[in-house]
């Protein structure tokens, strides 16, 4: 056998090991942490599962891949949407999806638009627009009481037994949320029953996260 | 050479009295930072009270003669208001009572009342929990409810105002300077919206002078090239902008030139004081 036959051989083993390794590594989970591969949660009667999407050459494109929005209005926030009001991430929301929605002690909001959110949001999301939690809105009560709020004897809110709300909007440069947020706060609401999910739907598709669209889509 | 030391030691004595207590120095009176400007507030708010004081010389400067009756700063309770315009509120009551050739329009108030159900529909399929629209009735329906039952003109002033005390928003403008709801106003727009809609002209600009209108002056202002003559209204008793508008130009559109005319002094259409002396534009 000659040096080079040899090296023929050696390259075929090594490019056979390797074609094995990268099939084993494609045989793999994109998971959501090592010990959780998806989350499942019921919302009124109807159980839905959230896991990443499995093509590991997969881009954004489109609305949510954009970098540039104008700024006024799209202007970068802060990490803190309100005192007594916490920031959470991806891991926070799926744990409240799985607990508060489910138990239906909590409500996840795209505080979005109509349009924007027919387009697509979070799998669970209930549109809330920012709008229409000011106290313009003269059918504000109305969205309050739905939201768990009790009216008492001398026509104050009672927000004891109301739900927690996840609020969150198209990104980290959308101020939708957290005048969600200061809307919901002004009208009386609690703000330890409330939750500011900061990176938004552009964040959770950045990882590929199910959304309403790509569960219809399956 | 103990001279010499007693004449040091007194020396610095002196020295340190002079450090200590500092005869010289001109004290804390003198405020200003670094760059020379005052730091100190109270020369802004003496600049704010003088722009204030000028602003008042200039208003009596233009009325000479006129005593001037200074607004009353006491607040009346005043119904709550929306931003449904009269005009279109009008419209829809002429609609709904089926006039010839009145399409209805969409209020914001009917644009928040569609949003708000569709919210509601969706945390109700969230939750399961059934949630109503609250079916608090619209100021437009109490006016239609009234005017179908053929109620008569106090009777339908009474209805609407208990509404209004009841928290029904009714438009900005009906609201008079003594927190009441205008229903005159309201009922002579109607009349004239319907007119309107039958195809008659608009109402003629009225004749008005100081002699019929009480609270009424006529100025001439001297300017370079001409005079002109500046029209004045004191606010009575009663009066709501809708009906300073149809007093000097008929019908109750013009309300909005009236207001921007007066914009330093109204903060919206519904804060209107007995008393306040408004300018009435020329259209």
């Amino acid at each position: 056998m000659n040096i080079a036959s040899v090296k023929g051989v050696t390259r075929l083993a090594v490019s056979l090991s390797a074609l094995v390794i990268g099939s084993a590594v494609e045989a793999q989970d994109v998971r959501i942490t090592t010990f959780k591969s998806d989350s499942t949660f019921t919302l009124n009667g109807r159980t839905f599962t959230v896991s990443r999407d499995q093509n590991r050459d997969n881009i954004l494109t489109g609305e949510f891949a954009r970098t540039s929005r104008a700024c006024p209005p799209n202007c970068l926030q802060p990490m803190t949407a309100a005192d007594g009001v916490a920031t959470v991430g991806e891991l926070e929301v799926l744990d409240f999806l799985e607990n508060e929605v489910t138990d239906g002690r909590g409500l996840l909001l795209d505080t979005r638009g109509a349009d924007a959110f027919s387009s697509s949001s979070i799998l669970g999301a209930v549109n809330v627009p920012y709008a229409t939690l000011g106290s313009d809105n003269r059918y504000r009560t109305d969205i309050l009481l739905a939201l768990g709020a009790v009216r008492t004897s001398n026509g104050a809110l009672d927000f004891q037994n109301a739900m927690s709300l996840t609020l969150f909007s198209g990104g980290v440069w959308s101020s939708d949320a957290r005048t969600a947020v200061s809307n919901l706060i002004e009208s009386g609401y609690p703000p330890e029953k409330l939750f500011y999910y900061r990176g938004g739907l552009q964040a959770w598709m950045h990882v590929g996260l199910t959304t309403q669209d790509s569960a219809n889509s399956n | 050479m103990i001279r010499t030391t007693i004449a040091l030691f007194a020396f610095a004595l002196v020295l340190c009295g002079l450090i200590i207590f500092r005869p010289f120095a001109d004290g804390e009176v003198n405020t200003a930072d670094r760059l020379g400007a005052p730091v100190d507030i109270e020369v802004t708010r003496a600049v704010t009270t003088d722009i204030e004081a000028l602003v008042r010389a200039t208003e009596t400067a233009t009325t000479p003669t006129a005593v001037v009756e200074a607004p009353r700063r006491v607040d009346v309770a005043r119904p709550d208001t929306d931003d449904t315009r009269l005009s279109d509120m009008t419209n829809n009551v002429l609609a709904e009572l089926g006039f010839a050739g009145v399409e209805p329009v969409t209020t914001n108030s009917q644009l928040q009342r569609q949003s708000t159900s569709d919210i509601l529909a969706g945390i109700e399929a969230a939750t399961g929990q059934h949630s109503v629209l609250d079916e608090h009735d619209s100021f437009e329906a109490i006016v239609i409810a009234a005017l179908r039952a053929g109620e008569t003109d106090e009777s339908i002033d009474r209805i609407v105002n208990d509404a209004a005390a009841n928290g029904v928003a009714v438009p900005e403008i009906l609201v008079t300077s003594d927190g009441r709801v205008d229903t005159s106003v309201m009922l002579a727009n109607i009349v004239t919206q319907a007119q309107m809609a039958a195809g008659a002209a608009a109402p003629a600009i009225p004749e008005v002078s100081p002699d019929d209108v009480q609270g009424m002056e006529v100025r001439v202002v001297q300017r370079a090239n001409d005079d002109v003559e500046a029209r004045f209204y004191t606010v009575q008793t009663g009066d709501s902008l809708g009906a300073i508008s149809i007093k000097f130009f008929g019908v109750i559109t013009h309300y909005e030139e009236i207001f921007e005319a007066n914009k330093g002094l109204l903060s919206s259409p519904d804060r209107i004081r007995v008393g306040q002396r408004l300018v009435i534009p020329q259209i």
